[in-house]
């Protein structure tokens, strides 16, 4: 009784005092304009690029009309000219004209035509114009070999492949993309707050060390209610901030929908699919809510709690460790080294969620965190695989929990000179 | 009735003996000067009783009670090092802090503003902590510290950093809560003041105690051997007494060391109003401060000896 008494005014007061600090409103409004400026500054210089440094190329024809042909792929890009080539290349290097495409009939066998420009240009124009070319010499080199117009155009009409989930419920398009999308969100944001909150956690570990407040607070409770307390009242801290970002997120993604929608066209929404609605009562927009499994949130819920308990109780114990932050990098890297392990093995568990790598190393518990929720996301994860990672992740947090607190009591009455790590695994053995 | 008993207290740490087989007891509302040079254990010893450390051999006794978890909350401690979160408001500080000790909120805060307003502190209590002066933090901490007016009070050099007025004001205060019926463990180094609030002294050495029992018979069994006189006129006559160690003699000023003080102190006395115009005579007890020295740099004199 007097024991959870002790604990939940330590919790409320580290909830309270964080909630209130100006750190925290700021980075809860400013993280939502942030995500959306990382989605929104790379698409609006892509329309503003793609507007202002296009290149404008003369094409000098000495074939029998192939330049034709490619000029009007894209009338806006190329140009025929009947100057002579020693007066292009005079306006090129004086500037007035950007390039000029040299293309005679060898091209056809060959497959190799050069632009002369002053220089830049970049990939993505070269390769646009790779493309526009190459399906033209394709077709002069079937019409060649002697083949009929209709081979042709079948031998270019393109393969497109929808998936369809086949589900005891019936036939559903599959949301794969955009889940695995999502659950890469969700894997990062975990990742990101685990990083954050247990750094809050081992700020204020070592802001109380430091002040000397821990003398006063440790002849009122328990070390370990002390650090559970803190641990505690800054996850829940944590909590509330993705709680507000994912109410505000829900608010935005309908506002925004229309918008969306309204620029590429309902035909060119990402996703066209009736799932959210059993009825199949279409939305008027163009985007649509995929279902999102219920262990997906369920997982999110548990890795995000899960998580960031294993890494604070770890950041707790290494505060309590040192007698000001600057002391506390090496330590550090320790266990912030598994948390970022898992970002690197990101790609190739969204390509592959289901292989062997992708298995295993979700399995890991310091890496589950992350790697689970994306393959919960991207895949239907097996429930056993799903029920071992949480029975490890507890293991593991009540491990890290036993460790760090044994570290903790020593710790916080330990002031003076850096402790190695050999001298902190010794602090779990001994008595207080 | 002893509120504190330590009995037979060891700590290690590792192989350095921190704490050595200390005992001793505080009276309910009674004051103890726990004194000692730096690094004597003193810091231990409080935080063993405050059961933020657990001795490694002997007891700590706490209300007569051997479970020692059940009695932070009636203790309240004032650390040397003094510890409040710079961002917190003051009331804000001192309501968490009594929250620990199991005070409810209401009285937290009504209790809170009444000691500012006692101290004087009125208009900081929403002010934030590292708004504050050094003093002003001090008070505010002093203040955390008896809170949940707890039943022993251990107050580890509660003076330093204030000013001569405010020195005074937490020592009436002190001395009103022992009137209370409190009892109060006072760490500190000045020994003048030890002297004028404590009723019993231990002093530590090395994590051991050296010297502890009531201050004035310590002061008793210390022998009065130190006389000072002050006159006008001649101080020949002082030359017709054997075995004077002068510490001081000027023309109007005398200062000595005799032994056997009990009968010549008389005998001088005598010889001075005579010869001289007296206008002060005193036999000088020891001062704790010299008691304090003497047992400290005896102790260190036998350890040599003894090593060599």
């Amino acid at each position: 009784m007097r024991k959870c008494n002790k604990i939940g005014i330590i919790i409320k007061h580290e909830y309270k005092s964080k909630v209130r600090s100006k750190g925290f409103i700021i980075s809860t409004l400013l993280m939502p304009i942030f995500m959306i400026s990382i989605f929104l500054i790379p698409a609006l210089i892509a329309v503003f690029s793609s507007e202002s440094t296009e290149m404008k190329l003369a094409v000098l024809d000495k074939t029998s009309g192939i330049g034709r042909e490619i000029v009007n792929a894209d009338p806006s890009k190329y140009f025929l000219t009947d100057l002579t080539e020693d007066s292009l290349k005079a306006k090129v290097i004086a500037g007035t004209l950007d390039a000029y495409l040299l293309i005679d009939d060898a091209i056809i066998n060959s497959g190799e035509a050069v632009i002369y420009t002053k220089g830049g240009g970049g990939l993505g124009f070269i390769s646009s114009l790779q493309n526009n070319i190459s399906g033209i010499i394709l077709h002069h080199r079937l019409i060649n070999a002697g083949a009929d117009t209709n081979i042709i155009r079948i031998s270019q009409e393109k393969v497109k492949i929808s998936t369809q989930k086949l589900t005891s419920e019936g036939v559903k398009s599959d949301d794969s993309p955009i889940l695995a999308g999502l659950g890469y969100i969700l894997g990062l944001l975990i990742f990101m707050m685990m990083m954050i909150y247990g750094a809050y956690v081992m700020r204020g570990v070592i802001e109380e060390k430091a002040n000397r407040i821990i003398e006063v607070i440790a002849s009122s409770a328990k070390p370990f209610e002390i650090m559970m307390g803190k641990i505690i009242g800054i996850g829940a801290v944590g909590l509330t901030q993705v709680l507000f970002w994912v109410i505000i997120g829900s608010v935005l993604f309908f506002a925004a929908n229309p918008i969306i929608s309204s620029f590429f066209g309902p035909e060119q929404a990402l996703i066209d699919t009736a799932a959210v609605s059993g009825q199949g009562q279409q939305l008027p927009t163009g985007f649509e809510l995929p279902e999102i499994p219920v262990m997906l949130i369920i997982g999110f819920v548990f890795y995000f709690i899960a998580g960031y308990f294993i890494y604070s109780t770890l950041y707790a114990a290494i505060g309590s460790a040192v007698d000001q932050e600057s002391d506390a990098a090496q330590l550090q890297n320790i266990v912030t080294l598994p948390v970022i392990l898992p970002i690197l093995f990101l790609g190739s568990v969204i390509n592959n969620p289901e292989g062997t790598l992708a298995v295993i190393l979700s399995l890991i518990p310091f890496f589950s965190p992350v790697l689970m929720i994306v393959r919960l996301a991207a895949s239907e994860v097996p429930l056993w695989q799903v029920l071992t990672s949480f029975a490890l992740m507890i293991a593991t947090f009540v491990l890290c929990v036993w460790v760090a607190s044994r570290i903790y009591r020593v710790g916080i009455l330990m002031y003076g000179k850096k402790p190695k790590i050999k001298e902190i695994f010794k602090w779990i053995k001994i008595s207080v | 009735m002893d509120l504190l008993r330590i009995e037979n207290v060891l700590k290690r740490f590792g192989d350095y003996i921190a704490v050595n087989r200390v005992s001793f007891q505080v009276g309910a509302g009674t004051i103890l000067g726990l004194l000692g040079p730096n690094g004597a254990g003193k810091t231990t010893l409080i935080r063993m009783i405050t059961s933020i450390l657990i001795p490694d051999e002997g007891e700590v006794i706490l209300f007569e009670n051997k479970n020692p978890n059940n009695a932070q909350n009636r203790i309240g401690y004032l650390p040397e090092e003094r510890g409040l979160y710079k961002n917190l408001k003051v009331i804000e500080q001192l309501i968490y802090f009594a929250q620990l000790k199991n005070v409810d909120k209401a009285t937290a805060s009504s209790r809170a503003k009444e000691w500012l307003r006692k101290m004087d502190a009125e208009s900081w209590a929403n002010k934030k902590i590292q708004e504050l002066s050094k003093g002003m933090q001090q008070k505010v901490q002093f203040i955390s510290t008896i809170l949940h007016e707890p039943d022993l009070m251990i107050l580890d050099e509660p003076f330093s950093g204030f000013d001569p007025i405010n020195t005074e004001l937490l020592k009436s205060i002190v001395l009103d809560m022992k009137e209370q019926g409190k009892t109060i463990i006072l760490s500190t180094h000045v020994m003048e003041q030890a002297e004028q609030i404590c009723d019993n002294i231990c002093l530590i050495d090395k994590g051991s105690i050296v010297l502890k029992g009531n201050i004035r018979e310590i002061k008793k069994s210390f022998s009065k051997d130190t006389m000072l006189l002050e006159f006008e006129g001649d101080d020949s006559f002082l030359n017709q007494f054997d075995g004077l160690k002068f510490i001081n003699r000027t023309k109007n000023r005398a200062e000595f060391r005799l032994e056997n003080s009990e009968e010549r102190a008389a005998q001088i006395l005598e010889a001075a109003v005579q010869n001289v115009e007296l206008s002060h005579f005193q036999v000088k007890e020891p001062s704790l401060h010299e008691i304090f020295i003497d047992t400290v740099s005896k102790r260190k004199e036998n350890g040599n000896e003894k090593m060599q």
